[in-house]
């Protein structure tokens, strides 16, 4: 009764603040439009790629012809050695080069019987545009990635492989897109936790008979059944975007739901540790922005140097945009990605303990 | 039980807060310094002091939010260290600053608080229409409260202390910042509530304490300088001065009127209508008489009460509002 009090006005304090409802729809949905429009229609980019097959089995060819030869914004030429594909590349006519090499056919294969197998590509590329790499190295990636995992056994020869070749920009951003929205639960919690504190909210509250836990789960409910709202609407308008929602949406919204939790913890700690809004707020960005882009929520983050992936690996957003892609695009089910959900499920009940313990000394005076 | 709980817990069947040398301390700031008080059942207890004198962090503790560094109190018998929570159910808390939820419309704020303090969804329904129209906020129960003036926000303030119907209130400062008339909305509200409950209001108005209080405490630096009712306040200032005033006005003093008045009487000052005499002792009827007979037309006539201003500046040396 108290909880589902405090829980309705938490949520009411944030619906009907045009402000910050602005920032949880509004800004992926901004994104997600911006990031849609460069991608859509006519204006659909061709990326020339060669492909020099070293492997040379029946398997590479397959991936060569069906699936690298299908995806709509490649141009795929085939090359017999480095030196001519490298001049080409120097020349401009290539944007980037794929060496396929030996052993590529055994490690799909294994990837096939259920052997989880480490697949090496080795693509050249332009530096210095930056974009157009990054993109192609993600296309490259997805569409090696729906090659190799078709949990169907097969024999090559005897009959045709059917592969996922749709690949719409959208399936790529979608994720990332959606993560980036759920991110951004970590501002919009500390700031109504650090604003009942800032303007004594709390504290007339506290001369009620109102228990500590009361107030955290009453914020954490009103927190959670928004970040719902939230991922559902952005989910929908992803969908409608164009994203092949191939596997479980629930699975996948489910997924999304934890990692709102951690936000909601995350935001916890910044309230605890902060005195007002004006504190709170910039620091939940502070930390949120580069958290999103080392994260992968608006670009491939496959180029990025180890040491900054391992980094952001110890969060849980990369691992959300993986989970999440792997349901969403690849459609495969909780096994699959149990890695990934165990690990969020970890950092969620680990925050969510933090939070409580330094918030509950925050409100101690 | 030592003797000393036993006693403690029989005064509390008179008395509705008691406080045993309470202190608070902030680093080496002694916010509230030692205070006794002993508020009746049904009292409108007013503590009457400057910014800064520790009225606000009197109250939080007795309402629980903040820990006494010494000594400690009860309300309604319950000890604010061991059943802090016996407490909260019991009493109202008007902050000082305006603390409602901006974004809720007053009925959904009101009921907010009652539903926290468990009334059923139709008590409260109709309690918070109830105050909404004795508050004068009925019209506006479903607009959001961030458009709200000063005036009704405060108004909203105090009725979110009193939707669960508590037996003690505390109204920190309940007319903090409002227009005169906005104020005397509020006192005339209060003066309903008083006998029903037990109010324990800080100001830092003398008049507002004048008007509302059956006893002041005279709140500076932590401590309790004075205390009683205001009368008593007065007259014991009297007593200490030594010194009565009497005002009169009238057209025609004359000169010989005015030498005559000195030789009696120790201070005579006149400005033109107004005649003001003060001494040790005066008869108000004899002096009244006297300008009589000498042929001077009194117009009006009155002794003049020192204010509880002058109590404050008599016992602190300093004035209540700089
Ligand atoms: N949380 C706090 N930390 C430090 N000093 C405080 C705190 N609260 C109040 N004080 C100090 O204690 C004194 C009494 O404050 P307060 O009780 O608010 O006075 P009043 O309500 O009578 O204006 C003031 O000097 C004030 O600065
Ligand atoms: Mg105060």
């Amino acid at each position: 009764m108290r909880l589902l009090a405090l829980a309705s006005r938490n949520l009411k304090e944030t619906y009907r603040d045009p402000l910050a409802l602005g920032f949880l729809l509004g800004f992926p949905l901004v994104f997600m439009l911006l990031f849609g429009a460069i991608f859509s229609g006519d204006e659909t980019p061709n990326y020339a790629i060669g492909v020099i097959d070293e492997d040379n089995t029946p398997l590479s060819q397959a991936f060569v012809d069906e699936a690298l030869a299908q995806v709509p914004v490649l141009e795929v030429s085939t090359y017999d050695d480095t030196a001519t594909a490298l001049r080409d590349l120097k020349f401009g006519d290539l944007k980037a080069y794929i060496v396929i090499p030996d052993g590529f056919g055994q490690q799909v294969n294994s990837n096939w019987q259920g052997d989880k197998a480490d697949i090496t590509l080795n693509i050249t590329y332009d530096e210095s545009d930056i974009m157009v790499s990054e993109q192609i190295v993600t296309i490259i990636n997805a569409t090696t990635r729906a090659f190799a995992q078709i949990e169907v056994p097969i024999t090559i020869n005897a009959e045709p492989i059917y592969i996922e070749t749709e690949i719409d920009y959208m399936d790529f951003i979608g994720p990332g897109i959606i993560v980036f929205g759920i991110l951004i639960i970590i501002p919009t919690a500390a700031r109504t936790m650090v604003s009942d504190k800032e303007k004594g909210m709390l504290a007339r509250l506290l001369t009620t008979p109102t228990r500590p836990i009361d107030f955290i789960l009453g914020y954490s409910l009103g927190l959670v059944l928004l970040a719902a709202a939230q991922i559902i609407i952005i989910m929908l308008a992803t969908w409608l975007l164009g994203l092949n929602m191939t596997g479980n949406p629930f699975l996948a919204f489910f997924v999304f739901l934890l990692t709102s939790l951690c936000c909601i913890g995350i935001g916890m700690v910044v309230a605890s540790l902060t005195k007002t809004e004006n504190q709170a707020e910039p620091l939940c960005w502070l930390f949120a922005m580069p958290l999103a882009a080392l994260s992968g929520c608006w670009f491939s983050i496959e180029l990025m140097p180890s040491y900054l992936r391992t980094f952001a690996n110890a969060f849980p957003f990369a691992h959300t945009i993986e989970a999440s892609r792997a349901i969403l695009i690849r459609g495969v089910g909780l096994e699959a990605i149990s890695y990934d959900f165990f690990f969020l499920v970890g950092w969620a009940v680990a925050i969510f303990a933090l939070g409580v313990i330094l918030f509950r000394r925050s409100m101690r005076s | 039980m030592t003797s000393q709980n036993v006693k403690r817990a029989k005064a509390g069947d008179d008395f509705a807060i008691q406080t045993f040398n309470l202190t608070r301390k902030f680093n080496s700031l002694v916010a509230v310094d030692g205070i006794d008080l002993n508020i009746k059942r049904g009292e409108l207890f007013a503590l009457l002091g400057p910014n800064g004198a520790g009225k606000t962090t009197t109250i939080n503790m007795l309402c629980c939010l903040l820990k006494p560094s010494g000594g400690t109190a009860q309300v309604l018998g319950y000890d604010i260290l061991k059943q802090p929570f016996k407490i909260k159910e019991t009493i109202g808390v008007s902050p000082q600053e305006t603390v409602i939820s901006e974004h809720l419309n007053p009925q959904e704020n009101l009921v907010l608080i009652g539903k926290i303090h468990g009334i059923d969804t139709r008590e409260l329904k109709s309690r918070s229409q109830e105050l909404l129209e004795t508050m004068g906020l009925e019209a506006r129960a479903k607009d959001q409260v961030r458009k709200f003036s000063g005036g009704m926000k405060r108004r909203l303030n105090i009725m979110m202390a009193l939707i669960h119907n508590p037996k003690v209130l505390f109204l920190d400062e309940p007319t903090l910042g409002l227009d005169p008339q906005a104020r005397r909305a509020i006192w005339e509200y209060i003066i309903r509530l008083k006998k029903e409950k037990t109010i324990l209001l800080t100001t830092h108005y003398m008049d507002e304490a004048d008007f509302l209080a059956d006893r002041i405490g005279i709140m500076d630096e932590g401590k309790i300088v004075a205390l009683g009712t205001s009368r008593e306040l007065k007259t014991g200032l009297l007593d200490i001065l030594e010194k009565h005033t009497i005002v009169i006005h009238a057209q025609n003093f004359t000169q010989k009127v005015i030498s005559e008045m000195r030789t009696r009487y120790a201070e005579v000052e006149v400005t033109e209508d107004t005649m003001v005499i003060s001494d040790k002792q005066l008869g108000f009827q004899e002096i009244v008489d006297l300008l009589h007979i000498s042929g001077v037309t009194v117009s009006s006539a009155y002794t003049k009460e020192p204010t509880l201003d002058d109590v404050f500046l008599n016992i602190t040396g300093k004035e209540l509002r700089e």
